[in-house]
């Protein structure tokens, strides 16, 4: 199975450091494109591809912290990995609970670098893959008439075709009929798969 | 007879007098460097986190780029050009490296002032670089303006140097504890009327008493907690020997604003 190829993003403020990690990134391979300022980079050329940020906690005009926030609020959702230059414990702190997947200290260490790196990409492409796969099951979905959605919000809670029936006065056979053509549709195999559907597609909180 | 001896008196008095006054001036002149020095190596003290990170960054730089020549060279093929690339970044940075330890020593060495012909800008960009990690840190913005026409002036480099730490120093402080608001900071170098080179620090801090703007050089003025109150005083008496003037204002619409001239450097003094 072929990958993705993978892009990473450095932002960092200082030529020196930011020169050197796009050197050890480009050394084992991985595509680089970096920026010296949140700005640039939110306003500079990005490509759709499974990847992470490498960014400086302290930029000019935008702190690492605040730019992790923009970037949430853009829905631009790769894996950020902070660096700083000052061993700096509570920043270090709120930038984990916020949701950045490593923190490292400069001068880096090249494992720790590329061992977060790879962890960052592989969290996004898993991501990736997830919200394709949401966004197919939805293109499914939508093929389903009105009355087969109720039947299939019925059906994944595991209730008997008869009490189906009876509850959207129908009968047995229609429900059965419905039934087949949502799994068609859906393209499962089973009931268990497509509970497991309406699951990621937010239906389990629909019904009640 | 009483003449004379009134004569020989006199010219042995003169002449002694001249002597003290030499040597006292002297003594002077010493002790006013010393406090100088003093007073440049305090802030230097305040600075110190700011320079470890400035010294940090070219370091990193430098782990980095080595790591990744060693692993330009381990492939297969190895990649020279690349490998080279690394390399050749490896001497900048640590070229960057070692121009910021120079300029710490200059600041903390001993020696007596030593007046010569000095760009304005290159002096002073090279010490503000020492508070970027600073100014960083508290999220200031800092605009440089360096007008293309400035003369060069006389003057002693180290000393110039210092004032402007000094006034870039007490911006920062002015502004750090500030919640909500501008964090800028200005550095402005342009020719005033008289040809002489006109260095403006505003920044959009706590400000100034306005009645008492003339405050803040006397000695033992500070706000500072830690502060010796001796920074502006040394400042104001560095740029009045180099005969220029120093001197405070409000800044619009906020702030504190210094400004200090220094003649510039006449024909043939170079």
């Amino acid at each position: 199975m072929s990958l993705e190829p993978p892009l990473v993003f450095v932002v960092d403020d200082d030529a020196s450091a930011r020169e050197g990690i796009e050197d050890i990134l480009q050394s084992v391979g991985l595509p680089v494109i970096s920026f010296g300022s949140a700005r640039e980079f939110l306003h500079g050329p990005r490509r759709d591809a499974p990847g992470c940020i490498v960014l400086d906690v302290r930029l000019p005009g935008t702190s690492g912290l605040e730019f992790q926030k923009i970037l949430i609020e853009a829905g631009i959702r790769l894996p950020v990995i902070f660096i700083t230059g000052h061993g700096d414990i509570p920043m270090s702190v709120m930038a984990m609970k916020s949701g950045a997947i490593e923190f490292l200290t400069k001068p880096l260490r090249e494992q720790s670098l590329l061992d977060a790196v790879n962890a960052g990409i592989e969290a996004d492409r898993l991501r990736r893959e997830g919200s394709k796969h949401v966004s197919e099951l939805r293109q499914r979905f939508e093929l389903l008439t009105p009355r087969e959605r109720e039947v299939f919000a019925l059906v994944v809670t595991g209730r008997p075709n008869k009490q189906i029936a009876a509850q959207l006065e129908l009968s047995e056979m229609t429900v059965k009929v419905h039934r087949s053509q949502i799994t068609k549709k859906m393209r499962a195999t089973s009931i268990v798969e497509l509970a497991r559907m309406a699951d990621r597609l937010g239906l389990s909180a629909e019904k009640s | 007879m009483a003449l004379l001896a009134f004569l020989t008196t006199s010219i042995v008095t003169t002449v002694l007098a001249a002597r003290i006054r030499r040597t006292s001036e002297e003594e002077l002149r010493n002790t006013r460097a010393e406090l100088a020095r003093f007073a440049r190596v305090a802030i230097l003290g305040e600075l110190t986190a700011s320079i470890a990170h400035e010294l940090n960054q070219p370091l990193a730089g430098l782990v980095s780029s080595g790591d990744a020549c060693r692993r330009w060279l381990g492939n297969q093929p190895p990649n020279i050009e690349r490998a080279n690339q690394s390399l050749e970044r490896i001497v900048r940075d640590a070229d960057r490296a070692s121009k910021v330890v120079e300029r710490v020593r200059g600041l903390a060495k001993n020696t007596p002032p030593q007046k010569a012909a000095v760009s304005v800008k290159e002096a002073v960009r090279e010490v503000i670089v020492l508070t970027r990690g600073e100014l960083e840190q508290n999220q200031i913005r800092l605009e440089e303006q360096f007008a293309d026409d400035l003369p060069l002036i006389w003057a002693d480099r180290i000393q110039l140097q210092q004032v402007c730490l000094n006034l870039v120093v007490n911006a920062i402080e002015s502004i750090k504890d500030l919640r909500g608001g501008p964090r800028n900071l200005l550095v402005r170098a342009e020719k005033d009327a008289s040809d002489s080179v006109l260095l403006t620090v505003s920044d959009t801090g706590a400000g100034l008493d306005s009645d008492h703007t003339e405050d803040v050089f006397n000695a033992f003025y500070t706000t500072k907690p830690e502060g010796m109150g001796m920074g502006l005083t040394i400042s104001r008496s560095i740029i009045e020997a180099h005969g220029g003037r120093l001197w405070a204002s409000g800044n619009v619409p906020r702030g504190a604003k210094f400004q200090f001239t220094l003649p510039r450097c006449r024909e043939g003094a170079i």
